[in-house]
């Protein structure tokens, strides 16, 4: 990936290279082409006359807006927010140099939410760690014009890169609790379902908080799950009798109250939920429970537990940044956990039929299949990024490659899937990229989880291809890439009628001539046309 | 001490053929900015504070290892 950053200090050595490109000091309008993300890193000069200072800033959103017509559309844009490192005040009624950085931050803020390629890093995360002496270390500024201490300059990096992972939607997906002294105070077997400590005064205050914290992130999109050593009628008690308890039974996607192996369990979780361990954290006050888990699932995230319930607030604001914090929730996100509870009325729901397409039928599946376009790209590019098990060749993309994809006259499609249960949203991608007048390629077919094994993969492709065939398509190149997640459709082309042609390492390579192939009519389900 | 010097060279200019004879003009790694970072880098590995015109004197390994040492005895 390349990037281009545009600076009024020097920052070389924060970035280092060669994968980024620097702009000249304070210069606008030379810019490189061909970068993927292009930065606006300016700090606030240091000044000793503020009006000219106040001057100057006010012309920075005006360069910004300058630079945004200049960089490539399917670049992405990453405006950094201002902070005055040198606050010198001659009057200290005089705000005048704060309000315009105020000024400026908010109209940046208010610019990406109305361009899709366009995010804001807020630099005070970043400056609110340390004091100003620590930040700048002024022989470096007057020998190099470096305004963040070089010695500061690996968590600098590290911290960029935090924020940029965030931007690209990198995320755990679930968080897995034991009970007795993680979620509330005290055990349960001693001391009664309202004995335990939740609620009241410390350390039921705490335990009180860490759980409404808890329910923020689950209406932020992240799956809870339980794991504990428990009589599954105690803790059902507690869930239903306690009046302080503010998770409630059903917040939770996923429950194993029993005396077996914690990892086991875990397995089992990742199982019934069809998420890969690599995306769940497991949180339990136990040390002896955490080392087990650690050395059977090395995958699953175990955050050491706080020794004093105080320490609950500053540790989930922990796990909010470590694990869970995105740039920007996407609709998805806002109703996973919903859908994943849905899926549990649907396993239910399977149980009754022993027909399996008379269960298809009964779930009033349709589906319905959109071009890529500004409002479902964010979406599409998760997924390209989040998908593991279903997804044929496993490539990952940015927001901004989606773009660049489709400028380059390629088809990107996306599904859109629910049931009589729910709206599962935009849980399917198809890229084709175009060889020939007659050719094409699949670069991309990935299928979220949630709503696989309902032949829904066989009617989003025949879909696609039977308008290919009548757009004058003759030949389908497809391409499934092995990795150690995406066994499941290994010979997913082969049941969907393609002609295997080369195989080499794993890796299938197939062809299809429409010409040859009736492409069959899934009858349990509805397809609205694109 | 010069072997730890030596090492920071090797880091700084990530390159492990460095040796005492390197300097300015023979290392191409050994540029402006790589020069803060050997001065940061320096700076972090003895704890001394390294002053501008020390800076401008360290033009090669001698005259870096002549100045540390120098502050380490004082």
């Amino acid at each position: 990936m390349r990037f281009y950053v545009f600076r009024n200090f020097t920052v070389e050595n924060l970035f280092g290279n060669p994968e980024f490109i620097y702009s000249g000091y304070n210069d606008i309008l030379t810019c490189d082409y061909q970068s993927d993300v292009y930065l606006w890193l300016y700090f606030v000069p240091v000044a000793l006359n503020r009006s000219k200072l106040k001057d100057e800033i006010k012309t920075y959103f005006q360069s910004i807006e300058l630079i945004y017509n200049n960089v490539p559309a399917n670049g992405t844009f990453l405006i950094f927010t201002l902070r005055d490192f040198y606050n010198i005040k001659y009057q200290n009624a005089d705000f005048s140099v704060e309000n315009e950085i105020d000024n400026f931050n908010r109209q940046v803020v208010q610019f990406a939410k109305e361009r899709q390629n366009v995010k804001v890093v807020d630099i005070s995360d970043f400056v609110c760690r340390y004091s100003v002496n620590q930040l700048v270390d002024w022989k470096f500024f007057c020998l190099s014009k470096m305004i963040i201490n070089p010695k500061l300059a690996t968590s600098f990096k590290s911290w960029f890169f935090e924020q940029f992972d965030k931007i690209q939607y990198k995320r755990k997906k679930c968080a897995i609790f034991d009970l007795d002294n993680t979620l509330w105070g005290g055990v349960i077997g001693e001391d009664g379902s309202n004995g335990i400590k939740i609620g009241g005064n410390y350390p039921g205050s705490a335990f009180l908080m860490f759980q409404e914290g808890l329910v923020e992130l689950m209406n932020a999109g992240v799956i809870l799950a339980i794991c504990s050593k428990n009589n599954e009628n105690d803790v059902l008690e507690v869930f239903r009798e306690n009046p302080y308890m503010r998770l409630k039974r059903e917040d939770f996607s996923a429950v194993r109250i029993n005396w077996d192996s914690k990892a086991e369990n875990i397995k089992q979780i990742a199982e019934e939920l069809n998420i890969g361990l690599e995306s769940i954290i497991f949180i339990d006050d136990n040390p002896i429970e955490r080392e087990l888990v650690k050395a059977f699932l090395p995958e699953v995230e175990v955050p050491d537990f706080p020794e004093q319930p105080y320490e609950l607030l500053p540790f989930f604001s922990f796990l909010v940044e470590k694990y869970f914090s995105v740039y920007e929730l996407t609709d998805e996100d806002k109703l996973k956990n919903s859908q994943y509870k849905a899926n549990q009325q649907r396993d239910l729901a399977k149980s009754k039929f022993i027909d399996y397409s008379d269960y298809l039928k009964s779930l009033e599946i349709e589906i319905r299949i959109e071009n890529a376009n500004k409002f479902n790209i964010p979406r599409i590019a998760q997924l390209t990024q989040k998908t593991n098990q279903f997804n044929l060749k496993t490539k990952r993309y940015t927001e901004a490659n989606i773009r660049k994809i489709i400028s380059e006259n390629n088809l990107v499609f996306c599904l859109n899937v629910k049931d009589k249960f729910g709206d599962s949203g935009i849980t399917g991608v198809l890229i084709l990229k175009r060889l020939s007048d007659a050719e094409i390629e699949i670069d991309t077919f990935l299928l979220s989880c949630r709503i696989l094994a309902k032949d829904i993969e066989f009617a989003f492709l025949n879909e696609i291809l039977s308008i290919q065939k009548q757009n004058g398509i003759r030949y389908v190149n497809a391409v499934y890439m092995p990795t150690n997640k995406n066994s499941q459709v290994s010979s997913f082309y082969e049941k969907a009628g393609f002609t295997l042609v080369d195989e080499e390492l794993g890796m299938k390579k197939y062809k299809l001539d429409l010409n040859n192939i009736t492409l069959k009519e899934i009858s349990t389900l509805k397809i609205e046309k694109a | 001490m010069r072997e730890k010097l030596i090492n920071v060279f090797r880091k700084t200019f990530e390159d492990l053929n460095i040796d005492e004879t390197v300097s300015q003009k023979n290392c191409e790694n050994w540029d402006s900015l790589n020069h803060i970072n050997l001065i940061v880098e320096l700076e972090n590995e003895f704890n001394v504070s390294i002053e501008p015109d020390e800076m401008d004197e360290m033009k090669d390994f001698y005259a870096v290892e002549k100045i540390i040492s120098a502050k380490l005895k004082a």
